[in-house]
């Protein structure tokens, strides 16, 4: 690898070679889908013409790596950026990161992941005789990436990952509902053991939601559990704060100027690729920058956003280890790592005691924003009625604008968690990177809430 | 030892797909061209049928032949009974999808492709800001299966993706599309010039009241309601019982002018070959006609579980086995011209595109979202852009009665075939 960067012809050369070899058992209903190991090695040269922009070639065969550093000199070639291109100094660094699993999963046979996935499917479709259908997955992952640049970086690391998750949909006549729950960690096997609790809420609240009503559309105050808070900060917010989107955008720069109110002052909300043991954490990202905290808001007030070298470069900021590729198919781009609303005083009591009319909405089931407009889909929601959880109502989605959105929060809930689930963020094509977020209960003012009125 | 020759001798079925794809893409982003790419992929995706059980492994290491062998036969000890057989070899019928004016487009032509697209929009669009990116390939597939079944074909596909945003003050529009294709398309700038269009008709914004009214949704629009009847008509969800579909073939469900078709057949088109990913011959199927429920789409599992002839709608990647999708998804055009439709309407919208189309409870039928442009329809014209609009149904109820179908339909995301279709009602909320 270093041989074939010290012949680039460009400013800057990096070679990122990853193995891969992952296990996915998946049960659907009564049928095993799927039990096997798949493969995965590949690598991806990129190299930055500083004139002229970046080249970039991935590939599977490894045999010729100085020709793929040749071929992603000429892609750079045509690049034709109007200003230099820039990367921001980081102290290169030479370490290898190996991870200690205490129940390593590539020495578990198919035989018994098989068998954990099958409890937890049966767990699923003897719930009730309500649930027509049933998906049970089991994945397991570990990479091997090795990273060098023509900068002195050379970083080997080892990325365990094991995942579960479970659907259940219900069926009554036409009315068909769906609900799920995932669990994951960069672990070994030993995080998936005695997890049958996750089958059993997915199938539970399936069944439930047979029985829900359709919400009235309207603006309610709205309590969100830590799930959909911390997904609604992800989403909503945490993709503002990637600062690619912010610095070629007039209007972004200007909706994300550093010191502007985002909030009221009890409303903090960070970035955090270095706590040990989250999906999303990173010690040192695909630039080879060391993760760490980067506050985004402090006290109600915008004080940070997350770097590549190249984005912290162009605006005079510091990089923040955000430069992350799903895998060697693809470039870094900034991404966030383990993303959360700092946990508050408030109880869950309290959060509701003096709502006369609103809405608990749980578990995030999907969602899309455009710039400060978004829109998402919760799994399950309940009425506030006189201060009570009430009756369980389906179909909320909120929509609206961030910043109304941001500045509604009107109480911090003192339950912080992570949701550590399986699923991943997407952005520009590269699908499912691990991340984790979290909050604790949060209470908005003035939701609107899709639906017929 | 070749790897299929290799686990015959272990397996009574056994099926090797081999991918290759080489491709070149550039991407402008803010109007700027900053990055582009080669990429070279290639692997091997193998089944078998070991003592009556499904086994599934895949590789991108050529070097690691022998393992992928010994993962997918112990895939099999664990894998289900499944009633499968590997097609055998049969006449397959050409269909037109490698063009060397593709597969030989030089990078610098791509290049000059993107500056002719932002040369028709920021003259029009100084604020525009568009990523566009432009890829071309080459992909050659494989198929062999223990039958002798043995087929190889290329394709040359063509895409042009866009994100076009404009943000004036408070006012913030963004579209998306993508135009794809496998032979070489002299009129490539059509799309960029309708969007243009689009941009300059957003211009003025109307205000607008809520309440029933026709709703009119453009070949874009129409995605929010092809997306539930496409999860609903894939023999997978038929099969696990969650499609609202399920039992209801040969009824009459929709109106009269519903007509859908999946075509993988069809010359030049994104989605088209000359056979599905298990080797089965591509195939007009039609799915429904006059409002009729005919068919589903299903690949060779789902087809054995219910007995029934596979579509040729097998689909997959290399890391994970085949299911059954569509290809070139088509709504049928109607009869009426657009100009009419238009002119008919009193008071309505029209719907181009909405925020978050596919979330939610997307198989049950049920949609509810904001409009991200639309436009108000008064006394047969359109007079300008409504914003804060959303929308809310289910495709199954509001498809019983459609008021109208346009002659006109047009390509969208380059698999989507669609006219506009207006609904004689619908609920329309507005804020404010």
């Amino acid at each position: 690898m270093q041989e074939a960067i010290k012949r680039s012809k460009a400013d800057y050369s990096e070679i990122r070679i990853e193995e891969k070899e992952s296990t996915r058992i998946a049960y659907q209903g009564k049928d095993l889908e799927n039990a096997g190991t798949v493969l995965d090695k590949g690598g991806i040269v990129r190299v930055l013409v500083r004139s002229k922009g970046w080249g970039v070639a991935t590939f599977n065969n490894l045999d010729d790596l100085a020709t793929r550093v040749d071929q992603a000199y000429q892609c750079a070639q045509v690049a034709s950026s109007p200003e230099p291109i820039e990367m921001a100094e980081v102290e290169p660094v030479e370490k290898a990161i190996t991870v200690k699993m205490k129940l390593d999963f590539r020495n578990v046979s198919l035989a018994e992941k098989k068998a954990l996935a099958e409890r937890q499917n049966d767990i699923l479709r003897g719930y009730s005789d309500k649930i027509i259908d049933t998906f049970s997955l089991y994945v397991d992952s570990f990479s091997r990436v090795t990273f060098a640049n023509s900068q002195g970086t050379f970083i080997e690391a080892e990325r365990p990952s094991v995942a579960l998750a479970a659907v259940a949909i219900a069926r009554d006549g036409d009315n068909v509902q769906q609900a799920h729950k995932t669990d994951a960690a960069p672990a070994g096997f030993e995080y998936v053991l005695e997890k049958e609790e996750l089958a059993k809420q997915a199938a539970r609240r399936a069944v439930e939601l047979l029985g829900a009503k359709r919400v009235m559309g309207g603006q309610y105050p709205v309590v969100l559990d830590p799930m959909l808070a911390g997904v609604f900060i992800h989403e909503a917010f945490g993709h503002l704060s990637e600062s690619d989107f912010v610095y070629e955008n007039p209007k972004a720069k200007e909706m994300m100027v550093l010191g502007r109110q985002f909030g009221k002052d009890i409303l903090n909300v960070y970035d955090d690729g270095s706590i040990e043991g989250l999906r999303g954490t990173t010690l040192y990202d695909d630039e080879g920058t060391p993760g760490r905290r980067n506050d985004l808001i402090k006290d109600g007030i915008l004080v940070g956003r997350l770097h590549s070298r190249e984005t912290a470069a162009k605006m005079g900021e510091r990089p923040t280890g955000n430069a992350r590729a799903v895998n060697y198919r693809f470039a870094p781009i900034v991404r966030m790592t383990n993303t959360a609303i700092q946990n508050g005083d408030s109880s869950f009591a309290d959060m509701i005691r003096d709502i006369e009319l609103g809405i608990y909405a749980c578990d995030a089931y999907g969602g899309e924003t455009q710039l400060e407009n978004f829109s998402f889909s919760s799994g399950y929601a309940y009425m506030i009625r006189h201060g009570q959880i009430a009756e369980m109502v389906k179909d909320v989605i909120l929509a609206g604008n961030l910043f109304m959105t941001l500045a509604n929060i009107d109480l911090i809930g003192n339950d912080f968690r992570w949701i550590s689930g399986a699923g991943g963020c997407g952005k520009a094509n590269q699908a499912n990177l691990p991340i984790d977020c979290g909050a604790p209960h949060i209470r908005i003012q003035n939701v609107v809430i899709g639906g017929e009125s | 030892m070749d790897i299929l020759n290799q686990l015959k001798t272990q397996a009574e079925q056994v099926e090797v797909l081999r991918l290759q794809n080489e491709q070149t893409s550039v991407k402008f982003e803010a109007n700027k061209l900053k990055t582009s790419t080669v990429a070279e992929t290639r692997g091997t995706a193998v089944r078998v049928i070991r003592q009556g059980k499904l086994g599934f492994a895949a590789s991108s290491d050529d070097t690691a032949l022998d393992k992928l062998a010994a993962n997918v036969l112990e895939s099999a000890c664990y894998g289900d009974e499944v009633p499968l057989r590997f097609p055998g070899p049969g006449p397959v019928a050409p269909v037109r999808i490698f063009d060397r004016a593709v597969a030989d487009l030089p990078i610098s032509r791509l290049v000059k492709i993107g500056e002719e697209i932002l040369d028709l929009i920021l003259p029009v669009e100084p604020e525009a800001r568009c990523n566009i990116s432009l890829t071309r390939s080459v992909q050659s597939v494989r198929i062999r299966n223990q039958t002798g079944l043995d087929i190889s074909y290329q394709r040359s596909p063509f895409s042009i993706g866009f994100e076009i945003d404009r943000i004036v003050g408070d006012d913030v529009l963004i579209l998306y599309n993508m135009f794809g294709t496998t032979v070489w398309d002299d009129d490539y700038l059509a799309f960029a010039r309708s969007l243009v269009e689009k941009l300059k008709l957003a211009r003025k914004i109307v205000p607008i009241k809520g309440g029933n009214m026709p709703v009119l949704f453009s070949p874009v629009g129409t995605l929010a309601l092809a997306i539930p009847l496409n999860e609903g008509l894939n023999g997978k969800n038929v099969y696990k019982g969650t499609s609202p579909l399920i039992g209801k073939l040969g009824e009459k469900l929709f109106d009269q002018k519903i007509g859908i078709t999946d075509d993988g057949t069809i010359d030049g088109k994104f989605a088209s070959a000359p056979c599905d990913d298990e080797g089965v011959p591509h195939r007009h199927n039609v799915l429904v006609e006059d409002g009729q429920l005919k068919s589903f789409l299903y690949d060779l599992k789902t087809a054995a579980l219910f007995g029934v002839e596979t579509t040729g709608n097998a689909s997959r990647g290399l890391f994970n086995p085949p299911e059954p999708s569509p290809t070139n998804f088509m709504l049928q055009p109607g009869e009426t011209p657009l100009k009419e439709i238009i002119a008919r309407i009193d008071q309505g919208i029209l719907v181009e595109d909405l925020l978050g189309i596919g979330q939610g409870n997307v198989i049950s039928g049920a949609f509810s979202n904001p409009l991200s442009l639309a436009f108000k329809i008064e006394r047969g014209e359109i007079v300008g852009r409504v914003k804060d609009v959303s929308i809310a149904g289910n495709v199954y109820e509001l498809l019983r009665n459609v008021a109208a179908v346009s002659q006109e339909a047009q390509w969208v995301y380059s698999t989507f075939f669609a006219p506009y279709l207006l609904l004689p009602e619908m609920n329309v909320v507005a804020k404010g």
